[in-house]
């Protein structure tokens, strides 16, 4: 494998385990634009545990795995008051959150403040893939569960979601502390694959990155993430290489820019992501069996 | 027969406005009873206050001898009582099979009922049982399509369905034949009547006074908010207070 | 001394973040929208001044030009944002269809700029460098404090023509009810783009004033004046135009003086700080916001 391909297979894995990360609370109706914040911790947290002159020096399975937990649990504590903001409010209150992580982590000179942390031990692709895998997985046992069902049904209509018993507060805790373990083992893996970490990877725009993955791929079904990620992995570098390829140089210098376009055409043409319950069914549900004793009464039918 | 609600003196004002006045009346055990009165007569605002959307003003609510007036709306469905709204609540990205399961919610309560893959693994007891709950009343074709798509009698049958499967003992139902056809509302007439059979008490809100003859043996009339009227259907049309209300309001939905 | 000389500077800096909070809690409280493109217009006005002006016109024709060109392309955002905003069914990430959309176009105006003229920072030439004036050894620069009085003088007209102009009735009835507005004869389809024209020209005025204060621009300016100045809306209510005056200002000296007291690193953390902890505590703001979003029973 080229290490080009490779190179993009591994931002892809990390883009689509930080994509599940904000998706389980966006199933429960949160939107989170503070996915920086816990990659941040979680790189942080173990660039440092595994850190054999400045830190533990643990080893990468410890240490991972320590980060992430790390990271669930300042998202299980940060939830409580951040749950307590709904719609835009929840955006910001999140956003804020990521910029404090920030501006704290720069001011630690235990893990190097402004000019980075560099990450001991190295991880291969090989390493990365299978633990991409079982987060994808996870994601769609997680939401095929009760628990999930009830997600879902907060996200849709959360006061009629009470009234059948939700716990609406309990699931939303644990969908964002799990996602904030999810964002946690981001970060952590990420430092293993470029060996370095600075704050300034984790700026406003890659939260915003992070939300689009979600909201492009859609908020309904475990696809979204796995879609979207894809789909802002794959794309612009695709439109670079048909720059590169056509001789057109402007769509490869444009290409983010044809990319916003895309995002904005997206939102006109499939206002709830590329991924809807609908378009699932569409793909793979059989056309549903009409028993002769329970015609169906379409009144649009006919 | 004893009561299985009873309401005593319940007031509810919206800005100085009284919207339910000192409304007291009570619910046989295994009857079916309907609220009636004209627009703005508060029955909505009724299922609000029993379902815990809104906290009553004074007053007390026995549910079939507990007294929830201050349990938290998300407790109330463990004294057993659900209930259907007036414009369809089912959840839009959700399928048929799906939203039936959420009437489950409040039984499944085990660490392993709510991290079981209901969805990966679809031959388990939750959804089997939420389909056999389907094909009783008549709904099976629709199981696993996504609500949203669904034709809006099919979608009000669901609601009756949902709300039926947290096993309830008292169904509250905001105006389930509204919008149906005359085949639809016939349909779901003889649902709620198997329900009823099974011991389940039903207290509906209904415009359609054809309706209401044919299904309940028990009425209460509210009109600005006050019972003005409480007894059988057939009584109702003859009561001088009803007629006016009736008359003096929305003549369209006089019985 | 200097403490005070700080608090000046935080005002004057506060009063281009006045412009940018009054921009974005007035698509909030009149549409329920966080508008991304905000930072975006703001850049591009500030960007086409600089440009034009370094390529020999006068500045005033740079600043008019891009005002221009803010006010036009808020326009355009108008159609593929708010436009497209209803969902088909209301849930609970409805109202975030249009700011990924706003999100789409920052992307594509912060692009284009890089294309045309890179990412290095440019400095502009002010022609009002040294028109400044001394009070009792406190330096007042004159363009600063003309860009203040302008901030609340704007505002002020602002919530005058909400009181008592037709037009204001008619945004106030659909900020209050979005969906009965047209029934009550409120052409919505109409009314919406003059919110975004006015986002534009506050916008476009901001960047202009900012590039003539501080004479340097980039393709990024806008992200970090506007965040500031959501942090500003937050702290002032959303949907409240006085509070956005007070939010701004008070954002301003926070930044200056937590820069004069602990250094330009730390920055971050009490600006968003003090915003997280009123979102938390005090989610209508310092001085109360319009009602937003709609009870469904």
């Amino acid at each position: 494998m080229s290490a080009y391909l490779t190179g993009l297979i591994v931002i892809l894995c990390l883009n689509i385990i930080i994509a599940y990360s904000v998706f389980l609370p966006a199933a429960a109706g949160q939107l989170n634009l503070g996915a920086a914040g816990f990659m941040i911790i979680g790189a942080y947290m173990d660039a440092y545990l595994n850190s054999a002159d400045d830190g533990l020096g643990l080893p990468m399975l410890l240490s991972v795995p320590a980060a992430a937990l790390f990271t669930a649990l300042i998202g299980f504590l940060v939830s409580f008051p951040i749950l307590r903001t709904r719609g835009i409010y929840m955006i910001l209150a999140t956003f804020a959150f990521a910029e404090i992580v920030a501006g704290i982590v720069l001011n630690l000179e235990v893990v190097g403040g402004a000019s980075g942390f560099p990450v001991s031990s190295h991880a291969e692709l090989e390493d990365l893939l299978p633990v991409t895998i079982g987060v994808i997985l996870f994601g769609f046992y997680l939401i095929s569960t009760r628990f999930g069902l009830a997600m879902r049904s907060i996200h849709d209509d959360e006061s009629v979601a009470i009234l059948f018993g939700v716990n609406t507060r309990l699931i939303q805790v644990g969908a964002f502390t799990i996602g904030a373990f999810l964002g946690g083992l981001a970060g952590a893996l990420y430092g293993h694959q470029f060996d370095y970490i600075e704050v300034q990877n984790w700026g406003i725009l890659f939260s915003i990155f992070v939300l689009l993955y979600v909201l492009i791929g859609g908020t309904q079904t475990p696809w979204g993430p796995l879609i979207g990620a894809l789909f802002f992995t794959f794309v612009p570098e695709m439109l670079r290489t048909f720059g590169e390829a056509t001789g057109w140089e402007l769509i490869g210098e444009l290409r983010f820019a044809v990319f916003g376009a895309i995002i904005v055409g997206m939102m006109v043409l499939r206002p709830e992501g590329i991924m809807t319950r609908t378009f699932l069914e569409l793909l793979f549900r059989k056309v549903p069996r009409r028993s002769p004793q329970n015609p169906p009464n379409n009144m649009e039918g006919v | 027969m004893s009561a299985v609600l009873t309401l005593s003196s319940i007031t509810k004002s919206f800005g100085g406005l009284a919207v339910i006045d000192d409304v007291s009346f009570a619910i046989e055990q295994g009857s079916r009873s309907a609220l009636i009165g004209p627009n703005g007569a508060g029955k909505t605002t009724i299922f609000n206050l029993l379902s815990g959307i809104y906290e009553v003003d004074s007053g007390r609510m026995l549910l079939d001898g507990a007294d929830i007036t201050d349990v938290p709306a998300r407790d109330r469905i463990n004294f057993g009582m659900s209930r259907s709204f007036q414009n369809i609540r089912l959840m839009p990205h959700l399928s048929t099979v799906e939203n039936v399961m959420l009437g489950q919610h409040h039984l499944a309560t085990s660490f392993k009922d709510i991290f079981y893959p209901l969805g990966l693994r679809p031959k388990n007891k939750w959804a089997e049982q939420a389909r056999a709950a389907l094909s009783e009343a008549g709904l099976d074709t629709y199981s696993g399509q996504v609500v949203s798509e669904l034709p809006y009698g099919v979608q009000k049958r669901i609601e009756v369905v949902r709300a039926l499967m947290s096993d309830p003992k008292l169904l509250l139902l905001d105006e389930p034949a509204a919008g149906l056809n005359a085949v639809e509302s016939s349909e779901l007439q003889a649902l709620l009547e198997k329900v009823s059979t099974s011991g389940t008490t039903l207290l509906v809100v209904e415009h359609d006074m054809n309706f209401v003859r044919n299904l309940c043996q028990h009425v209460v009339v509210l009109n600005f908010g006050c019972k003005i009227f409480e007894g059988t259907p057939e009584e109702v049309g003859k009561d001088p207070q009803v007629l006016e209300a009736y008359l003096g309001g929305d003549t369209s939905n006089a019985a | 001394m200097l403490l005070a000389q700080q608090i000046i500077n935080g005002l004057m800096l506060g009063s281009v973040y006045v412009m940018v909070a009054v921009a974005f809690t007035l698509t909030i409280g009149m549409l329920n929208f966080l508008n991304f493109t905000i930072p975006a217009l703001f850049m591009v006005a500030a960007m086409i001044t600089w440009a034009a002006t370094a390529a020999g016109f006068h500045w005033l024709v740079g600043a008019s030009l891009g005002m221009v060109v803010a006010i036009i392309a808020s326009l355009i955002i108008e159609r593929f944002t708010y436009r497209y905003m209803k969902a088909k069914y209301g849930d609970a990430t409805e109202h975030a269809l249009p700011l990924v959309s706003s999100l789409g176009f920052l992307i594509i105006f912060e692009h284009v700029v890089i294309m045309i003229w890179g990412t290095d920072p440019m400095s502009f030439n002010s022609p009002f460098a040294n028109a400044q004036f001394v009070i009792a050894g406190l330096i007042f620069a004159i363009p600063q404090l003309i860009s203040l009085a302008l901030s609340v003088a704007l505002v002020f007209a602002l919530s005058l023509l909400l009181k008592k102009t037709q037009l204001g009735r008619a945004l106030r009835s659909i900020a209050e009810k979005p969906d009965t507005a047209t029934l009550m004869g409120v052409d919505v389809g109409r009314i919406v783009p003059v919110v975004f024209m006015m986002t534009g020209f506050l916008c476009a005025l901001a960047g202009i004033l900012f590039t003539i204060n501080y004479k340097n621009v980039s393709p990024y300016i806008g992200d970090h004046v506007a965040t500031n100045a959501i942090a500003g809306m937050v702290i002032g209510g959303l949907g409240n135009i006085w509070g956005a005056i007070a939010g701004g200002l008070i954002i301003g000296m926070v930044e200056v003086l937590s820069i004069h007291f602990w250094g330009a690193e730390i920055i971050k953390v009490p600006v968003w700080g003090l915003m997280l902890l009123i979102l938390v505590f005090r989610p209508t703001g310092l001085f109360g916001h319009t009602r937003i979003g709609k009870g469904k029973f």
